[in-house]
């Protein structure tokens, strides 16, 4: 899956790989490409703007720490940023469940108006003349 | 970075240090290292590691434009761009009315220059895609309307020696922009 794919989605799924405890940017990436086996393909850079956006907006806060002499910034969600991710994580499933009733239903729909079209083939109505 | 490590990371931070502020570039410094240290355990030698971690990091450009996107100046810029509009109507129903007029003549054109220019950079902090630029133009902008906002409201004030009416309610808008302006560019001078 691709970044423009994700287009609207990135903050929630950025506030769920923070949910098991802190991490820094690139352990954020590892624990989404981790909790979708890979198929997560987001430009790792990117991801530092969104981080940057969410601590903005209260929903995360970030640390300054001291690895192997680099500094490096390690994020964990706030209550605000927990109450925002079981909000969208309900709005999610809601949005979900419509969607993929309206794509069954129509897939029901298609395949009962194949098989009438497959009778119709196999009886043709009788020559009124 | 150490000083080891390939030339390519080296130019990539370059760039990226060239319009981002300190903080930034080493937190962005922290996840290109572990990405091209986790290449490196893979077994890929140091020019081939260092390539695969700046193409999966992205490109700088895309990385600046998101950081431009998140910049508190622009984002002030922007908040004080849709308030001008409520600032300058008040005053001028409150000029109007009241029939005062703060200061001579050439300090109100003055006045009107420093307005000009104010937009200008507003426009710049709140539009433009160059971190640093929105930065400095939307602090000097801050500090623009703040000097404008108060010239008017000591001018008035000494002119007609009291505020009533439509003129109170201008100089207490003038009030709140002065207060944004404080605090968008003390945020933004965080940021550079």
């Amino acid at each position: 899956m691709r970044a423009e794919e994700l287009k609207g989605h990135l903050d929630a799924v950025l506030l769920a790989a923070l949910e098991g405890g802190p991490r820094h940017g690139y352990a954020v990436i590892e624990a989404l490409r981790q909790s979708t086996d890979g198929r997560l393909d987001l430009p790792t850079g990117t991801i530092y703007p969104a981080l940057r956006r969410l601590e903005q907006a209260g929903l995360i806060a970030g640390t300054w720490s001291v690895v192997g002499g680099r500094r490096r910034r390690e994020y964990r969600l706030t209550p605000a940023g927990i109450r925002a991710l079981s909000g969208r994580r309900a709005a999610w499933r809601d949005f979900s469940a419509t969607v993929t009733a309206a794509l069954e239903s129509a897939t029901r729909v298609n395949t009962a108006l194949e098989n009438a079209a497959l009778e119709d083939t196999a009886c043709p109505s009788p020559n009124p003349a | 970075m150490p000083e080891s490590e390939p030339r390519l990371i080296r130019g990539y931070l370059q760039v990226l240090a060239a319009q981002l502020p300190g903080p930034i570039v080493e937190e962005l410094t922290d996840g290109l290292t572990e990405t091209y240290r986790s290449y490196r355990t893979r077994g890929l030698p140091a020019d081939a590691a260092a390539e695969a971690a700046v193409e999966e990091f992205g490109s700088a450009q895309e990385i600046l434009a998101g950081f431009a996107r998140v910049n508190p100046a622009r984002q002030a810029a922007r908040r004080l761009l849709g308030l001008g509009p409520v600032v300058g109507g008040c005053w001028v129903a409150a000029l109007v009315t009241s029939r005062v007029w703060p200061g001579p003549e050439p300090a109100r054109v003055v006045l009107g220059l420093v307005l000009i220019a104010c937009i200008g950079l507003t426009f710049v902090a709140a539009l433009g895609r160059r971190y640093r630029v929105a930065v400095y133009s939307g602090i000097a902008g801050c500090a623009g309307f703040a000097a404008l906002d108060a010239s008017l409201i000591v001018g008035t004030l000494l002119v007609a020696g009291r505020a009533s009416g439509l003129t109170a309610l201008a100089i207490a808008v003038s009030s709140a922009r002065i207060a944004l302006c404080a605090r968008a560019a003390v945020a933004a001078q965080q940021n550079t």
